[in-house]
């Protein structure tokens, strides 16, 4: 019975994919030493790089994990597709927001927060809460809702 | 992928073709690309914290450096390498099963999953220790130690994004733990049949990418 | 690739006539209550959902007659303030979330989906049964919360209201929560079939526009839904303990709640119009005979608007405090949807020009959907203009313009596509003469009740209040009149529906001479939709004339 072309491409990518049980312990050495890397430069807190090299690492490490232990290097077409939609996706999903934020009018940001020239709301006034939105550890005080006024 | 479930029974390791499928090319196909397809609606769930995480980390840069280091790296590293390694062993175990080695099968779950335990213990003392000093989310937070605005918000994020993460380490475990049962009692997986232990593991690796990506972005920014 | 002269579609291999007696039509397959309740056929479960989505329809519409009652005098006509906005709230969580995105892909894509791609089923089964049952536990406890305390923050649940009003907000997010999972696995479903089991000589190009429809209005179900899904919780986290993820007294920002809120929610309307364009699509070319206009430019158009749906979000956001670049950033973003939909409303009508109309009820629903569509997108495109959404925000400009995309494309579709399947679904044939007078009906009601709407928007009615000063009086009388009339119009088409699917003469296997691939098949279909060897469809899908000798074919 013919079928789709697509399955039987799949069909032989997962064919020749049989490999021995070495590759994935390559992997999981490289995955290590990366980890390694990562902890270590994230511990001397590069300034303004630190957060490109640790995401980085991060991708890359991902990336081993999905080409390797996902066997996405074996499963190609929609499978590979499908994947790249959702990364693409989450990206444009991050960045819009942030490009949002960052051209914002000074005055609709968060107080407190660095695209604002206001002082954090201090809701501690009634003493009910400590500053920046934290509770202070005062007995009977925890469960109680004391944000806007409850109806 | 639920079709492959039956198997023919007795000896042959062939998995059922169900019905409606034109063969059993197509049916594995099926559940693979349904796998992927899933994987990526929980990859745009776990992005939905990430833009949190990513909005007021640009919002509050000075609070987020402050507030990830009083998080305890070592057990972050810790739970770094339990996690890879039992990706590790969660891919050797579909390695296993195509063989049909199904004994290794089991025992390489069986590892996975003595490290998913692993994983979540050491969260749960980092979760105590937490609790204990006051970092916590929003209102509950209480820590005298770091007063900045945003340091509560920093909180809410990781304990969102820790929890849910972890909620999906015991789906992850309960998926994988069945593969476990079926290896040991119905020993049958083999070349034809090992979708079952290869979405399983395809789910189990997912959960180790977003610890990939939340462990640098908590501990070390 | 002649054009079949005869009454069967083309490419079909005929089944043979004598085994008809031992493939009963999927309806009479197995009788009990556990065989409907349990069945994994596709088609049964997609008149399930039917049942249930015609339900959750009637409770919205009820919920919307009460609104128009409560309009129709300036004071409180029969209820209280706090009634009615738990009203227009639940009106609109129970039309979006229970009706309006189940409504074309879970009854119709379900149904047809697998026919019009020449498989037995879905690819899987048993999730498809699984998603039906999601949805209805999602709808009742989402309708228990809404019993028990109602929900006030419009279907919206912006913060940091939704995160400190008394109402039952949880129980309400929890159910459309629930709800969203069989969206998805909804969506993974038929993506998967689009893949895997399409029948021999259907290649992606082959695929009857439906199925490019519901394929486009998938991958969002699948890319939307589970950041709403994370929404829906930590709002609900919100509303329990109080964490402030976007509460600004800590630091929150409200406005990244309504990011996140419309990334899901804007593609939404996509998930709810698209399946009405691809109906659309296959009733023009069944009732203008004539093969689709620009094929591959509407299928191709589906994907436009599926992927450039998703970044036009910001524009519900152009008064909330978002940066004047955004705004215009999704101002530009949103026009761009305007003109994947202008190619398709072209190619509906060149599918017309020259063909030989048979003016059936579908196609009344068509004239409709094009009118509403056209007007509705046009005032969309003004509404994306920064400098006059200001204006109109939140006023019922903005009701009107939703309601003409919402209810009159997706209704319409949804009417077109159960008048045109109804043969396909039941094998019986309705009343015609009713049919076009309850169309009439409808579009004049929906006309009625909206136009006076836009105006009232336009001179400066803000939506969600329960009074208004008394120059605003005619125009809601006028509204809640046209309203009347749409009622009236369903309950028309309720009660001839009935009375054909228990009455109604046998329609034969393909009424409408369609060359659609889903009529193929028998109507009503066996169990498992094909009789013998599977069909192979060596022709196009909408294959009327060869183009290559131009005549216009006789009408029906």
């Amino acid at each position: 019975m013919a079928i789709a072309n697509e399955s039987r491409q799949e069909e032989q990518n997962m064919r020749e994919e049989h490999h021995g049980a070495g590759r994935y312990w390559l992997i999981w050495v490289l995955l290590l030493v990366l980890t390694a890397v990562t902890v270590v430069t994230g511990r001397i807190h590069i300034p303004t790089w630190g957060l490109v090299l640790a995401l980085v690492v991060a991708t890359t490490k991902g990336t081993l994990v999905l080409l390797y232990f996902m066997h996405l290097i074996d499963h190609r077409g929609a499978n590979r597709l499908v994947f790249a939609v959702s990364i693409l996706f989450v990206v444009l999903m991050l960045a819009i927001p942030l490009v949002d934020l960052g051209t914002r009018y000074r005055g609709a940001t968060p107080p407190g927060s660095t695209m604002s020239d206001m002082q954090a709301i201090d809701i501690g006034a009634d003493a009910q809460e400590g500053r920046y939105g934290g509770g202070l550890r005062k007995e009977g005080k925890m469960g109680e809702e004391s944000g806007a006024p409850r109806q | 992928m639920q079709s492959s479930s039956h198997a023919a029974g007795g000896t042959l390791p062939v998995p059922r073709l169900a019905g409606h499928f034109a063969s059993l090319e197509v049916q594995n196909h099926a559940a693979r690309l349904g796998m992927w397809l899933f994987l990526a609606t929980e990859i745009l769930l776990f992005a939905g914290l990430f833009i949190c995480y990513g909005v007021y980390r640009f919002l509050f840069p000075e609070a987020w450096a402050a507030a990830s280091r009083s998080l305890d790296l070592t057990m972050g590293t810790i739970n770094t390498v339990v996690l890879i390694t039992s990706s590790l062993t969660a891919a050797l175990a579909v390695h296993y099963a195509k063989e049909g080695k199904n004994k290794m099968v089991a025992v390489q779950i069986a590892l996975t999953l003595v490290m998913a335990i692993g994983f979540l213990v050491i969260k749960y003392f980092e979760y105590h220790h937490k609790f204990e000093i006051g970092t916590l989310p929003g209102r509950f937070y209480s820590y005298e130690g770091i007063q900045l605005p945003g340091v509560p918000m920093y909180f809410t994020v990781y304990f969102c994004s820790t929890a849910l993460h972890g909620l999906h380490v015991v789906i992850g475990m309960v998926v994988l733990a069945f593969s476990m049962v079926r290896a040991l009692k119905k020993a049958d997986f083999g070349p034809n049949n090992y979708t079952m232990v290869e979405l399983g593991s395809m789910y189990w690796h997912l959960v180790d990418l977003v610890w990939i990506f939340l462990f640098p972005m908590l501990y070390l920014v | 690739m002649t054009p079949s002269s005869s009454i069967a579609a083309p490419g079909a291999t005929p089944a043979p006539e004598e085994h008809h007696d031992h493939h009963p039509s999927y309806l009479v397959d197995g009788t009990t209550i556990k065989s409907w309740l349990l069945t994994v056929d596709h088609k049964r479960i997609g008149l399930m959902f039917l049942f249930w989505v015609l339900l959750f329809f009637l409770v919205g519409g009820i919920f919307a007659l009460l609104i128009r009652v409560e309009l129709l005098t300036p004071g409180p006509t029969i209820m209280d303030a706090m009634t009615y906005n738990r009203t227009f709230t639940l009106h609109g969580l129970v039309m979006i979330f229970l009706f309006m995105i189940p409504a074309i892909p879970a009854v119709f894509g379900n149904f047809l989906l697998p026919l019009m791609l020449g498989a037995k089923d879905v690819a899987f089964p048993r999730l498809n049964l699984l998603s039906l049952y999601i949805y209805l536990g999602g709808a009742f406890i989402a309708l228990w919360g809404m019993l028990n305390g109602g929900l006030d923050t419009g279907w919206t649940f912006y913060t940091p209201y939704s995160a400190h009003t008394t109402t039952t907000v949880a129980p309400v997010l929890f159910g459309a929560f629930i709800i969203g999972f069989s969206s998805i696995v909804t969506g993974i479903n038929f993506i998967v079939t689009c893949h895997t089991m399409r029948a021999p000589g259907i290649t992606w190009f082959k695929m009857p526009l439906f199925v490019w429809a519901i394929y486009a209005t998938s991958c969002i179900q699948v890319l939307a839904t589970p950041v709403i899904g994370l929404l829906l919780c930590l709002v609900t986290v919100e509303n329990l303990f109080g964490f402030g993820m976007f509460d600004p007294a800590r630091g929150g920002d409200p406005v990244l709640f309504q990011h996140l809120f419309w990334f899901y929610s804007h593609p939404a309307v996509y998930i709810m119009v698209l399946p009405a364009f691809g109906v659309m699509s296959e009733v023009v070319a069944t009732y203008s005979r004539k093969n689709i206009f620009g094929y591959r430019a509407v299928a191709y158009s589906s994907l436009g608007i599926a992927f450039v749906g998703f970044f036009a979000w910001g524009h519900h956001m152009f008064v909330s405090g978002q940066s004047t670049f955004a705004g215009g950033l999704f101002g530009v973003l949103t026009m761009l949807v305007g003109v994947f939909t202008a190619i398709k409303v072209f190619n509906w009508v060149g599918t017309v020009y020259k063909g030989a109309v048979d003016f059936k009820t579908p196609f009344a629903y068509f004239c409709g959907f094009l009118f509403f569509t056209v007007f509705g997108g046009m005032t969309g495109i003004a509404l994306g203009t920064v400098s006059l959404d200001v204006p109109w925000h939140d006023t019922y400009f903005v009701v009107a313009h939703f309601h003409f995309i919402m209810v009159g494309a997706t209704i319409m579709a949804f009417l077109a596509a159960l008048h045109y399947w109804f043969p396909k679904m039941f094998g019986r044939t309705y009343h015609e003469g009713w049919g076009l007078v309850s169309a009439a009906l409808i579009i004049l009601g929906f006309n009625a009740t909206f136009i006076p709407q836009f105006l009232l928007g336009n001179n400066g009615m803000p939506r969600r209040y329960y009074e208004y000063p008394e120059r605003f009086q005619a125009l809601n009388v006028a509204s809640t009149a046209g309203a009347s009339l749409l009622a009236f119009g369903f309950i028309i088409i309720a009660m001839y529906l009935t009375y054909a699917l228990v009455y109604g003469k046998a329609s034969g296997k393909n009424p409408w001479r369609s060359k659609g691939y889903e009529w193929v098949s028998e109507s009503p279909p066996p169990t498992h939709n094909f009789v013998g060897p599977q069909p192979v469809f060596p022709e196009e899908p909408h294959f009327y004339v060869d183009p290559k000798k131009a005549e216009v074919p006789d009408a029906v």
